[in-house]
């Protein structure tokens, strides 16, 4: 495996980033809210410069770990602070900036506690980069637990419908991942004889067949399991619908945009990568339970009212989408699966931004009570149905490509379950199509006509994803040209 | 003899006869004789930090010193200078016995410092002995008779029996292994470990350990001495006893109880036990030091997984997870000390609106509770993940994922209180808090090195590395 190291270490810098706003924003007096707003919007603003910047600097002839960082940290059990970044971490980073810097804006009019908001979600999105970018399993166990537990407070103080249930829920079954994850990790680390928690001492380990092939595998259904849960794994996804109603929109954006990537992104590069002859032998669960996921999501969410509940659901269905590629074991299934990953975080997010902003005028996301919205805010309706189109897979818009991918790896390996799933897509375009007639067109809602569209200001975080969307919709290989210098030579070096 | 070796011993002994000399013969002073108790109590700790690399032995080897016995002073003299700083204020012991108070803290503390260094069977019951009477009185000391009265027969007849078990387990050890030394047992047991009379005689004297360190089946003491103690008496027993405990039982073990696979089961059942009754039982309180007192119990648990792993990881684990301990139950029992100044009990509810009252010791709450979870980035995670590390080393995967799920548990109600701190709204408005400077400043520091213990904890390791080497000795 290739390592380039880094000239300058722009991965601490997103890391040191989003800490010095944290301090920053703990610093500043809680009644200064402006000023607070502004602070974290410079800072997230910053990282996403700095990933956009690796995003178009990484050199994609060469493949393989770029910006290599490697310090020691914890020598007597060769733990070692060592970050880099891959075809299947970059887009998340990518992702990960995005999402950050438009939440802060989706949150801008957000009044109550204004100061613990910010300084909990750079903490969360603190963890969210830490472990995209770290390549040492102990510190991908931290981040992961660090992009976690702000979780609790910021769905419990900030958040709308059951909101402490939804905390408490998310919180435990995030945290039951985690203690599957830390065992297997640690198994990991002693079988390997290397010593060494450093991805790449133990992904040589995995292949090279030095971890035996029943270690693989119950790592493997350790990690899968693990992170699975947050990946919203079928039938462990029961905590997703409910926490993405009850979290703060900006929450929400980053909980199904970015949280439930971390899930797929850890089943990947954890389970996947370092168990290779696990991965081959729990692939068919791995099927099953993600054509599970993509029926189950698509039909629970067509009886769904509350228009989070309905994201939520649709979310779960794609992931599904994710978890199927993942299980395809080909170059084609990994290709779609990460591509699948970052249009999905960045449909999800449009989605849960623009509900926010009909929710903030509003004060409902029941679709029963709205309607017409289209004639009263024009622009915001926009946003939504775009996202929307882009969940149904409409070509010319992300989704489209990576879902494309996904069920032409999964017609090859797995017929049966490719054709179902593809039927249940159906289903989906059939709830989304509902949603979008029931909210925004159709008779308008008296109580809601005097409300204003949507301002330039204001639409700025909605333009930017909507953007993103239709910009790798229609030139996908900006996508797929970065993942496949991490797919091929996986999939190609896999012990036969 | 060197007489040098003991410094910290001696010094604490002066200190203790000093209250005991100005209850005789002086009117109590609640202030001075805090500023004072703060004086002595920070010397201890540079007394201890200056004979941390003393080594030697004095009555033979009955009084030992060596890396891992000093380490572990320096943890006790500093958990004493911690827990004095908070007893600026002691509304539950009346003035007329605040001499008599502080006369026992150094007393117990000094007992505990001989009990780390005891390496001959009496000298170990002796000194525990004298901490547990030490403690006893403690607890009973409280104003509110009917409280402290209560909780300190409890404590007292738990204990008694607890020694009892001790000394009928080191008859057994002795009348088998023909030596009350520890160094010799340590040379004689490995070729008789898995007779029957070795085992019990070893876990029946552990039992006393266990007392201290609230192990199940010995820990019912616990929540209820907890509770009827003044919460400054409380924290003392939560921080600077376990630390004491847990380096009794590590090196009782470690010289005596190597490779045995029967009393390596007791310790695993045990383990489990501890945490998990411990857990369960936590989700049901309302009152916060109960809560606290249940988390203990679990915490011992988790102690004892990296006492069971035998190898030096584990040790060295063990002792990092002792450090451990008594930061993060420090930084929560600072909270209860700050919130009830009139020394009353808190409810979890009590906890409504402190982000507002006072957001400093809602965050060194949140940071505290987080850690006895074992939430990264915190000194209570990277403790867990050591003494889990040993464990699995050993080949204990099971285990681990107990605990690990025993973790997700503690997490549930470690929330609640969390909950209780940030969501809930008083009832009545309750003014904002001001703790004074020091408090503030204590608060800070305590949270901060949580955190960054957690952050970049291979300085600490190194510190447990250096003192576990002693226990590979009796290999």
């Amino acid at each position: 495996m290739h390592m380039e190291p880094a000239n300058l270490p722009y991965l601490s810098a997103i890391l040191a980033t989003t800490v010095a706003g944290l301090i920053a924003i703990m610093l500043i007096p809680a009644e200064k809210k402006e000023l607070i707003r502004r602070v974290s919007a410079i800072f997230s603003g910053i990282t996403l410069v700095i990933s956009l910047l690796l995003f178009f600097s990484y050199d994609r002839s060469m493949g393989g770990f770029q910006f290599v960082e490697d310090f020691s940290w914890i020598p007597s059990l060769g733990i070692r602070y060592t970050n880099g970044v891959d075809g299947f971490s970059l887009p998340n980073l990518l992702l990960t900036g995005i999402v950050f810097f438009t939440g802060v804006l989706t949150m801008w009019e957000m009044e109550t506690r204004v100061k613990e908001f910010y300084a909990l979600y750079f903490l969360l999105v603190t963890g969210v980069f830490g472990l995209f970018m770290s390549l040492d399993l102990f510190f991908i166990f931290v981040w992961y637990d660090v992009s976690l537990f702000p979780m609790y407070l910021l769905i419990a103080v900030w958040g709308t419908t059951r909101k402490e249930y939804g905390a408490m829920k998310l919180t435990l079954y995030l945290l039951a991942g985690s203690a599957l994850i830390l065992p297997a990790v640690i198994f990991l680390y002693f079988k390997s004889g290397t010593g060494s928690f450093g991805f790449v001492a133990l992904m040589q380990s995995g292949m090279s067949g030095t971890i035996a092939p029943w270690e693989q595998k119950f790592a493997f259904i350790l990690l899968f399991l693990g992170f699975g849960i947050l990946a919203g794994v079928w039938p462990f996804h029961t905590w997703s619908p409910v926490g993405h109603a009850a979290a703060p929109h900006a929450v929400s954006m980053v909980h199904a945009g970015v949280l439930m990537k971390i899930g797929a992104f850890g089943v990947l590069r954890v389970a996947i990568m370092l168990c290779p002859v696990g991965w081959s032998y729990w692939a068919p669960l791995m099927a099953v339970l993600a054509a599970i996921g993509i029926i189950y999501g698509a039909f629970v969410g067509l009886r769904q009212t509350d228009l989070k509940y309905v994201i939520g659901y649709s979310s779960v269905s794609h992931m599904g989408v994710v978890g199927l590629g993942l299980s395809t074991m080909s170059i084609e299934g990994l290709n779609g699966a990460v591509f699948q990953m970052f249009a999905h975080g960045i449909m999800t997010a449009l989605l849960f931004s623009s509900i926010g902003y009909i929710y903030d005028r509003t004060h409902t996301k029941m679709v029963p009570e709205l309607g017409g919205l289209s004639r009263v805010m024009p622009v915001a309706s926009t946003f939504f149905i775009l996202a929307a189109l882009a969940s149904m897979g409409i070509p010319g818009l992300a989704n489209f490509w990576g879902e494309l991918v996904v069920f032409i790896a999964a017609f090859r390996t797995y017929p049966t379950l490719g054709v179902i799933a593809v039927l249940a897509l159906v289903v989906t375009a059939l709830f989304m199509l509902r949603v979008v007639q029931h909210t925004f067109y159709g008779p308008v809602n008296e109580k809601f006509s005097h409300l204003q569209d949507v301002s330039f200001f204001l639409g700025i975080p909605r333009m930017i994803l909507a953007a993103v969307l239709v910009i790798v919709g229609l030139y996908p290989s900006i996508l797929f040209d970065v993942i496949h210098t991490a797919s091929a030579p996986f999939i190609n070096g896999l012990p036969k | 003899m060197n007489w040098m070796i003991a410094a910290p011993e001696i010094f604490y002994f002066a200190a203790a006869l000093w209250f005991l000399m100005l209850s005789f013969f002086s009117k109590p002073d609640a202030r001075r004789e805090h500023l004072s108790s703060l004086l002595l109590a920070s010397l201890g700790v540079l007394v201890c930090l200056a004979s941390v690399g003393s080594q030697g032995y004095i009555f033979i080897q009955a009084f030992t010193a060596d890396i891992f016995s000093q380490v572990f002073k320096v943890l006790l003299s500093l958990g004493l200078f911690l827990i004095i700083a908070l007893c600026g204020n002691l509304p539950d012991v009346g003035e007329r016995r605040i001499q008599d108070f502080y006369f026992l803290l150094f007393t117990c503390t000094l007992a505990m410092m001989l009990l780390v260094s005891a390496g001959h069977l009496l000298s170990i019951f002796v000194s525990l002995e004298v901490s547990s009477y030490s403690l006893y009185i403690l607890v009973s000391l409280r104003k509110n008779q009917d409280f402290g009265l209560e909780a300190g027969i409890k404590y007292f007849l738990v204990g008694t029996f607890a020694s009892g078990v001790m000394l009928f387990g080191m008859a057994l050890l002795y009348s088998s292994s023909g030596t009350t030394y520890l160094g010799d047992m340590a040379r004689v047991l490995p070729g008789m470990i898995d007779q029957p009379v070795v085992v019990i005689g070893l876990v029946l004297t552990l039992g006393g350990f266990f007392f201290k360190l609230a192990v199940f089946p010995f820990h019912f003491w616990a929540p209820d001495a907890y509770q009827g103690a003044s919460n400054q008496v409380a924290a003392y027993i939560a921080t600077v006893s376990k630390v004491a405990a847990v380096a009794v039982i590590a090196r009782v073990v470690a010289y005596a109880g190597q490779e045995s696979t029967y009393f390596v089961h007791v310790l695993v059942i045990l383990s489990v036990a501890s945490m998990t009754v411990g857990n369960l039982a936590a989700i049901a309180q309302k009152d916060l030091k109960r809560l606290l007192a249940f988390s203990t119990i679990a915490h011992s648990g988790y102690i004892l997984i990296g006492i069971l792993a035998l190898n030096p990881t584990g040790w060295s684990g063990t002792i990092f997870y002792a450090l451990a301990l008594l930061a993060m139950k420090f930084t929560a029992f600072l909270v209860v000390v700050e919130l009830a100044p009139e020394g009353q009990n808190l409810q979890i509810n009590d906890l409504a609106g402190l982000h507002r009252r006072s957001p400093l010791l809602a965050l060194a709450l949140m940071v505290s509770l987080f850690s006895l979870a074992g939430i990264p980035p915190t000194i209570g995670f990277t403790g867990k993940f050591l003494v889990f590390v040993a464990a699995i080393e050993r080949g204990y995967i099971a285990l681990v994922i107990i605990a690990m799920i025993n973790v997700v548990i503690s997490l549930y109600y470690y929330l609640l209180v969390i909950r209780a701190a940030y969501l809930l709204e008083p009832s009545i408005e309750l003014p904002a808090l001001k703790p004074s400077m020091p408090i503030k400043l204590l608060a800070g520091i305590s949270t901060g090195v949580i955190v960054a213990a957690g952050f970049f904890p291979y300085p600490l390791i190194r510190v447990a590395q250096a003192a576990a080497q002693v226990l590979l000795v009796g290999r």
